[in-house]
């Protein structure tokens, strides 16, 4: 276990800056999530980290150690890919010996120690099945079993769970977590999923056009985003256009005052995120942030209600509430009917 | 609604037809052939004998040809997946125009006729060829080799017809391992030659095995590379078969050789087929 720190990592392919001079420590122990949309450099910036692309610049120190030119077979970083990339040819305990082996370990420690890794992951009992014979979530376990087994310094994920049907990607989502945990491995793990970025990361780092747009825990990311494309792309979000004027308060296009809990000089934007919205069937009598406007339409979703409701000045606003709190606010689903709503100045987050 | 599926059935009619019609019956005429009477100076003697086949098994002149014919095809089956295996491996991992050129100069010798190659080999080969003009210069060697007429010479030119085949068939599929189980590999400390003969080389066994039947096949049936490269002294089943029919106008026992040819040739390629289906 052991330490990253990444400096002014790059690598461009032709006039493409798939990473574009980024910085990143990782603490031990740590588990960092980078996601962003295709093409953000995510895949890059991890398979340099491996060794399988050599960076144009920068450097990769792992636990003090300089590897940013270390073929991959002597990184000693464990591999977790999206479709498992097990060997066809060789049964589980094969292939979770292989690291073990190709490291020289002595023959008498090879079983017990992959019947550790294994049982990590609950398969002990599948030691003499091809890979082939198991499901995809337990083809993904022994990946994982077979990542750790070597006890790598890194454990690096790529897209682990892109390729299990959502219950089961619940599951190991959370299996991993708790290993991650238990084991105290520091932990890179890419994904453009940002439900699973937000559940298992310490840290998340968000990625654009090979840049870090922002590095935080999810709570950063989610409330206090660094900019429009971090909010956009983070859940779910209304953005008003408009300005801060004189009074403090944020002016939209379509005439909705706004007043915010911080007022960075020359926002345009003003993001409030659906589950901030509240609604009354009648106007509040005080307050901040209290908005006439209509309902527009609803959606179901399961246990929440999704509820577009449009502005005066034409603007349109999504909330999302419980149908408990829409029956105690009284507020009926009829298209066109009345609804007002209030915002927590701290919910309003200006950009 | 769904039409049955004997429409499509009914799209191969033509093509299993011409098959039948083309193939299956000169077959059958062959086999009725080599059941004949061979009598000098008469052309076509009806009769029911196994009397061809019993020669074939009896005289020693037709067994040593099978039998040269079975060690030739096995040895530059052989070399060719040897030499075969590594380039594929290198082609597949190249990309762009590296690529397209290196598959260009696999394909381009099948554009030309075993003829004209083995004729190239011949004057690569001959007393005065190239290979002995620069063997001699060099000071390699004090007189010519003798490398044509031999089975040396039939060695080289037939693994050099069957390679390009060979090469193309584990190319597709070196294409087509996954390139995430090679990362896997190097991540768990496999250097790259123990990557090639613990992952890479297991994974295409199948292939491996598929390529061996073509050249297998192919080399079975060779003429014009062993007529050409190694003279009137070195026999292969399909030139003896010729013979018999072209030279001796002995169409029965030239029909009887042809159906031993095509009999061994397909057992050997249906247990090599049963064998990679029941291990993969």
């Amino acid at each position: 276990m052991a330490n990253i720190a990444i400096s002014g990592l790059n690598k461009t392919y032709g006039s493409f800056r798939a990473v574009d001079f980024i910085d990143l420590n990782v603490q031990e122990g740590e588990f960092v999530i980078v996601l962003g949309p295709s093409g953000c450099g995510k895949t890059t910036t991890l398979r340099m980290l491996a060794g399988f692309i050599e960076p144009d610049g920068g450097q990769v120190i792992l636990g003090g150690r300089d590897i940013t030119y270390e073929p991959p077979y002597r990184r000693n970083i464990g591999l977790v890919f999206q479709n498992y990339a097990l060997f066809p040819h060789l049964t589980i305990f094969e292939n979770v010996a292989f690291g073990l082996r190709r490291r020289g370990v002595n023959h008498s420690e090879i079983t017990p120690r992959v019947k550790d890794a294994l049982s990590l992951v609950d398969l002990s009992h599948l030691t003499d099945r091809l890979p082939r014979q198991l499901s995809g979530g337990q083809q993904q376990r022994v990946a994982i079993a077979r990542a750790i087994a070597i006890r790598p310094d890194v454990l690096l994920l790529d897209e682990p769970l892109s390729n299990l049907d959502a219950k089961l990607r619940l599951q190991v989502r959370d299996e991993l977590r708790s290993l991650q945990k238990r084991l105290g491995i520091t932990t890179i793990m890419v994904t453009h999923d940002q439900d699973e970025a937000m559940s298992v990361g310490d840290r998340l780092v968000l990625m654009r056009s090979g840049r870090i747009e922002q590095i935080g825990s999810p709570d950063d990311l989610y409330n206090r985003p660094a900019n429009r494309f971090v909010a956009d792309f983070i859940g779910r979000t209304n953005f008003l256009r408009g300005r801060i004027e004189k009074d403090q308060a944020f002016h939209s296009e379509g005439g909705i005052v706004l007043t915010s809990a911080s007022q960075p000089p020359g926002a345009t934007e003003a993001m409030i995120r659906p589950e901030a919205i509240r609604v009354r069937s009648v106007p509040e009598q005080s307050g901040p942030n209290a908005i006439s406007g209509t309902i527009h339409g609803h959606v179901f979703l399961g246990g929440l209600i999704e509820l577009a409701i449009d502005m005066p000045g034409g603007e349109r606003i999504t909330g999302v509430i419980s149908p408990r709190e829409l029956e105690e606010a009284g507020v009926k689903l009829i298209p066109n009917a009345p609804v007002y709503i209030s915002v927590a100045p701290k919910d309003v987050v200006l950009l | 609604m769904q039409t049955k599926p004997i429409g499509a059935a009914a799209l191969l009619i033509p093509a299993t037809g011409l098959v039948l019609v083309f193939m299956g019956l000169p077959l059958i005429y062959l086999f009725r052939y080599s059941l004949n009477q061979y009598v000098p100076g008469e052309f076509i003697v009806d009769g029911f004998t196994l009397e061809n086949y019993r020669i074939f098994f009896s005289e020693a002149y037709y067994l040593t040809g099978m039998w040269t014919t079975l060690l030739m095809a096995g040895a530059v089956t052989i070399l060719c997946i040897t030499l075969g295996l590594p380039i594929a491996n290198w082609i597949a991992r190249q990309s762009g125009t590296l690529k397209t050129i290196l598959l260009m100069a696999v394909i381009l010798p099948l554009f030309i006729s075993n003829a004209v190659r083995a004729a190239g080999w011949m004057v690569a080969f001959g007393q005065a060829g190239v290979l002995n003009y620069v063997l001699l210069q060099l000071g390699l060697i004090s007189e010519p080799l003798q490398i044509m007429q031999t089975p040396i010479a039939v060695f080289i030119g037939m693994t050099a017809v069957n390679l390009p085949y060979v090469v193309l068939t584990l190319q597709s599929i070196f294409e087509g391992l996954d390139e995430n189980i090679d990362f896997a590999a190097a991540s768990l400390g496999a250097q790259p030659l123990q990557s090639f003969f613990l992952v890479r080389l297991p994974q295409v066994v199948p292939g491996i095995l598929a390529a061996s039947m073509l050249s297998f096949i192919l080399a079975m049936n060779a003429y014009a590379t062993p007529v050409l490269l190694g003279g009137p002294s070195f026999r292969m089943m399909a030139p003896m078969v010729v013979v018999e029919i072209m030279n001796k106008a002995n169409w029965p026992l030239g029909a009887a050789l042809a159906f031993i040819l095509l009999a061994t040739t397909v057992a050997i390629s249906i247990l090599a087929a049963l064998f990679i289906r029941r291990r993969y």
